[in-house]
């Protein structure tokens, strides 16, 4: 297990904690925008920057203080750092025990191909096959990746994760996976660690970011774009009762404070209700007009101004459910903003 | 450190262009047309003849056995200064700089009169028999002095263009420093380090301003041919510069063997 302990830590203007992070087993992602201080968790964690406070253990050994050679923690960079007066090779045998150890991880990681290749000539997912590989060599005790996958093109990328995903997922080490993308994030992670002006705001699995985000903030990173500010009416046991401009919406009985919340609902839990269907009050059923469709691919998007809120609220159809409802821009519609979807947020922090 | 790729113009505007040209054209001409009257204005004949001269040869030797005596030196005492200017953020930084390129903007013959205040009769002289004036020691001294802020300042710059991402990642790797160090950074640094080599063999060869305060004897070639010239003209001198511009030419030659000529960045 790999243990951050109040680690606290500045450079320039910058600073970094206090982080606390335990890392299991497990492939943790580390999710937040540029500049969040993520490269730095990882220095630090690698050695590589030095900590003004707080403390990195790894299964039970106190790290901090050591130089990086003695921590035994692999960094892979995001650009591989491949040691380019070396063939590809010689820099998975860098720190190979034994020249076995270097055509075992090539196999594993397809790279026998290129063993005797100069860096150079690499493509950009070659080139982070190589680094994976010669960081599994020295055999880690924790691994470290700093946005292994953000310099290459879609489709590769898009392939790399899966193999990437199984590939970490089989070393039953700690692996902290940096990355500003939540589409990787959630492959990648066992859990997300959201990260924002050099701090940790929120953990958990894949589903608790997503789903239930602690803060606008999380809720805007991870894509949740139905966020809306509503006053606390009333609550009883079970439900709170939001007035959200001129309509009700029944939301969860959440233990909130503030009088004034945010609440989200992503937009795939958005129903589109027939007009002869029978509704109830949980189903807070709103009327609206559809203003936009997008085609996605994979799906639609479709705004709707609502006309007893001054809100958009978008909506995300798989494509065979958008074709069925035919819908056209300026359709009056029925949406359902059921109830167990809807996500309450009490973020004092953030209300304007 | 980077290079730009040359894009086709579309809109050249012929009329600078020229200018431009026959400015660095003239430039050119000005570095080529000397070396070309070394080598005709006088014969080849009476140049070669003089060559195995008794003072040419031993004014060769001297300066060859100084000048790579003084660029041993300074590769010793600065390589770990260059690293650590090129990799340190601390505070007092730019003045450590400020004083390697000190030597660099001394006229040399006034840094020849310092060292000999420093290390002459007045001085360290005093204090041992060793010689530290008049001798190939003298002239090695006078040669690092001004020598040697090439050989840091190329090398720093060589430190600096080794991407920090390479020295972290072997430590990662569970490689310690001096490990680093001797198997990452200096393999990718080498070619800037040879250049600045190179350089610090040329600046010593052609040294003469210091060297002649410290050192009028024994004599190094840009010393014999200053002997020569005044002696016996500039005929005399000749032969001398045509072995020192030799020397020279050979270590430009050794930059560019390395394909790595520090003056191209």
């Amino acid at each position: 297990m790999l243990e951050l302990t109040n680690i606290r830590t500045g450079y320039n203007a910058f600073e970094l904690g206090p982080v606390s992070l335990a890392v299991e087993d497990e492939i943790l992602s580390v999710l937040g925008p540029s500049g969040c201080g993520k490269t730095t968790l990882l220095s630090v964690v690698a050695g590589i920057q030095s900590t003004d406070d707080g403390s990195v253990e790894l299964n039970g050994t106190d790290l901090t203080g050591l130089p990086p050679e003695r921590r035994n923690t692999a960094y892979v960079f995001q650009d591989g750092a491949l040691f380019p007066h070396m063939s590809v090779r010689e820099n998975v045998a860098y720190a190979a025990v034994n020249d076995a150890r270097v055509d075992d991880l090539a196999a594993t990681l397809e790279v026998e191909d290129l063993l005797n290749r100069d860096v150079s000539t690499l493509s950009g997912g070659e080139r982070q096959r190589v680094a994976l590989a010669r960081a599994l060599a020295a055999d880690p005790d924790a691994l470290l990746l700093d946005e292994p996958l953000a310099n290459l093109d879609a489709p590769i990328k898009r392939r790399l994760r899966f193999e990437l995903r199984d590939v970490l997922a089989a070393l039953d080490i700690p692996v902290v996976y940096v990355t500003h993308d939540q589409r990787q994030a959630t492959t990648m992670g066992d859990r997300i660690a959201v990260m924002r002006d050099g701090t940790v705001r929120q953990v958990g699995t894949a589903e608790e970011i997503f789903e239930r985000p602690a803060s606008t903030f999380v809720a805007e990173f991870t894509g949740s774009v139905n966020l809306f500010e509503a006053d606390v009416r009333d609550r009883d046991d079970d439900a709170l009762y939001l007035g959200w401009d001129d309509a009700v919406v029944e939301a969860p009985a959440y233990d909130v404070e503030s009088k004034r919340v945010y609440f989200c609902i992503r937009p795939e839990y958005v129903m589109v209700v027939r007009k002869d269907r029978p509704v109830d009050e949980r189903d807070n059923v709103l009327t609206g007009t559809i203003t936009r469709r997008i085609y996605q691919g994979e799906d639609y998007v479709v705004a709707l101004d609502l006309d007893a809120v001054d809100d958009l609220v978008e909506i995300r159809l798989p494509t065979p459910v958008y074709e069925r409802l035919s819908l056209a821009d300026r359709d009056q519609v029925r949406v359902s903003l059921k109830k167990r979807a809807l996500h309450v947020i009490d973020d004092a922090e953030a209300i304007r | 450190m980077f290079q730009t790729e040359s894009i086709p113009e579309t809109d050249r505007q012929t009329g600078w262009f020229v200018v431009g040209a026959s400015l660095g054209v003239l430039l050119l001409l000005y570095y080529l047309v000397p070396l070309g009257a070394l080598l005709f204005a006088q014969s080849p004949a009476s140049v070669a003849a003089q060559l195995g001269s008794a003072r040419v040869v031993s004014a060769a030797r001297n300066s060859l056995l100084t000048a790579t005596a003084s660029t041993a030196l300074s590769a010793a005492l600065g390589l770990p200064l260059a690293y650590w200017l090129a990799r340190t953020d601390v505070r007092g930084k730019n003045a450590v700089l400020t004083l390697v390129l000190l030597p660099l903007v001394l006229p040399p013959i006034v840094s020849g009169m310092l060292l000999l205040e420093v290390v002459g009769p007045n001085g360290l002289g005093a204090f041992t028999s060793l010689s530290f004036t008049r001798s190939l020691f003298g002239v090695v001294l006078a040669q690092t002095f001004v020598a040697s802020p090439f050989f840091v300042v190329t090398t720093k710059a060589a430190f600096e263009s080794v991407d920090r991402h390479f020295e972290h990642a072997s430590r990662s790797l569970g490689k310690s420093r001096k490990t680093t160090f001797r198997r990452i950074t200096l393999p990718l640094a080498i070619p800037g380090i040879v250049a600045g080599l190179t350089l610090t063999f040329a600046r010593a060869i052609g040294e003469f301003g210091a060297t002649l305060m410290m050192a009028y004897y024994p004599r190094t070639l840009p010393v014999q041919i200053w002997r020569s010239f005044l002696n016996d003209g500039l005929a005399a001198a000749f032969p001398v510069a045509v072995v020192l511009v030799g020397l020279a030419l050979s270590a430009l030659l050794v930059i560019n063997a390395f394909g790595r000529n520090p003056w191209r960045h």
